[in-house]
């Protein structure tokens, strides 16, 4: 592993003066040396810090992990239907028949669609939102605050439009 | 021992030291003495190890691109899906969301699974659950009323 030491040209920046004088190249790449840091503290079965036990919860931290708790959910549940496909005897119709004759009540119902159409809308939603994002929009806090707060108002509209659909 | 040497030179292609944005111009290693007295001052430790080559340096890149034009795909999907539904968009829905729902959850094992050994062991899992997801669907697409009809179906109740 080389280990010249050298004045970087940094220097002509006065406050990265104070940060660095010198740039030393490591010779591994950031993923060795990450699964370094990983294989090392799991061995001295080190605990990880508090994190989001402790940071205070924030509207975008919670849209985030919404996001990807539906894309999980939703990709759970595609992959339910197709294994039930292939596994259970009889077809579509027999369940959905099956389904009918439990005669569970319209609350019910409305409820069970709800549950599958509000992860896809506000999944939908957010994805366009992070697919501004990805073109470089949005990202001035108060933005992503309002696009967040129109991303939900829209789920829940979107939601309740298809269940009464 | 002095000799003139570039970063650029000790770095392979692609390696951007942080902040650093001028051309670097060379310079003198310092000489032995120069060393020492350097030691204790703070370093800025870059990653300049050998770089991909060929086809390989844009592949996360790529990856990262493809992932979006699926996305925006999968999205224009959903009307053409309402409007004209039908064999074709059954088959090519099936194909979509399994990959989007391969590649997503591909991320959330990035995230979350480190160690070697786990991350073979849950990208082979995962793999297998796609590649049985989209079987599934293919089947359901075939040898049932297909995707499309499915959702009506189950909305109409």
């Amino acid at each position: 592993m080389s280990t010249f030491i050298q004045k970087c040209d940094l220097l002509k920046f006065p406050h990265y003066n104070a940060l660095c004088r010198h740039v030393a190249p490591m010779g591994s790449t950031a993923k060795e040396e990450m699964d370094k840091f990983w294989s090392k503290n799991t061995r001295l079965n080190r605990p990880v810090s508090p994190h989001v036990t402790i940071y205070k919860w924030s509207v975008p931290m919670m849209m985030s992990i919404t996001h990807r708790g539906t894309g999980i959910a939703l990709s759970g549940a595609i992959s339910a239907f197709a294994v039930a496909a292939l596994v259970l005897p009889g077809n579509y119709s027999y369940y959905l028949d099956l389904i009918h004759s439990l005669s569970v009540g319209p609350y019910l119902i409305g409820l069970a669609k709800f549950g599958i159409a509000f992860p896809l809308s506000y999944h939908t939603y957010n994805g366009i939102r992070h697919l501004c994002w990805d073109i470089g929009k949005g990202f001035k806090i108060p933005d992503v605050y309002r696009t967040g707060y129109i991303v939900l108002g829209l789920s829940i509209i979107t939601s309740l439009a298809l269940v009464v659909m | 021992m002095a000799a003139i040497v570039r970063l650029s030179s000790m770095c392979r292609r692609g390696v951007k030291p942080l902040f650093y944005q001028s051309p670097l111009l060379s310079r003198p290693v310092a000489a032995l003495q120069r060393d020492h007295e350097q030691q204790h001052l703070p370093t800025a430790r870059i990653h300049s190890s050998q770089a991909l080559h060929g086809s390989d340096a844009k592949a996360a890149s790529r990856h990262w691109t493809a992932e979006r034009v699926l996305s925006v795909v999968l999205l224009a999907m959903g009307p053409v899906a309402y409007f004209s539904p039908g064999p074709v968009v059954d088959y090519s829905l099936a194909a979509a969301l399994t990959l989007h729902g391969h590649w997503g959850l591909g991320q959330v094992l990035t995230d979350y699974v480190h160690g070697e050994t786990k991350v073979k062991i849950a990208s082979a899992g995962l793999f297998v659950l796609s590649t049985v997801t989209f079987a599934g669907l293919c089947y359901f697409n075939y040898n049932d009323v297909g995707i499309c009809k499915a959702v009506a179906l189950l909305w109409s109740k």
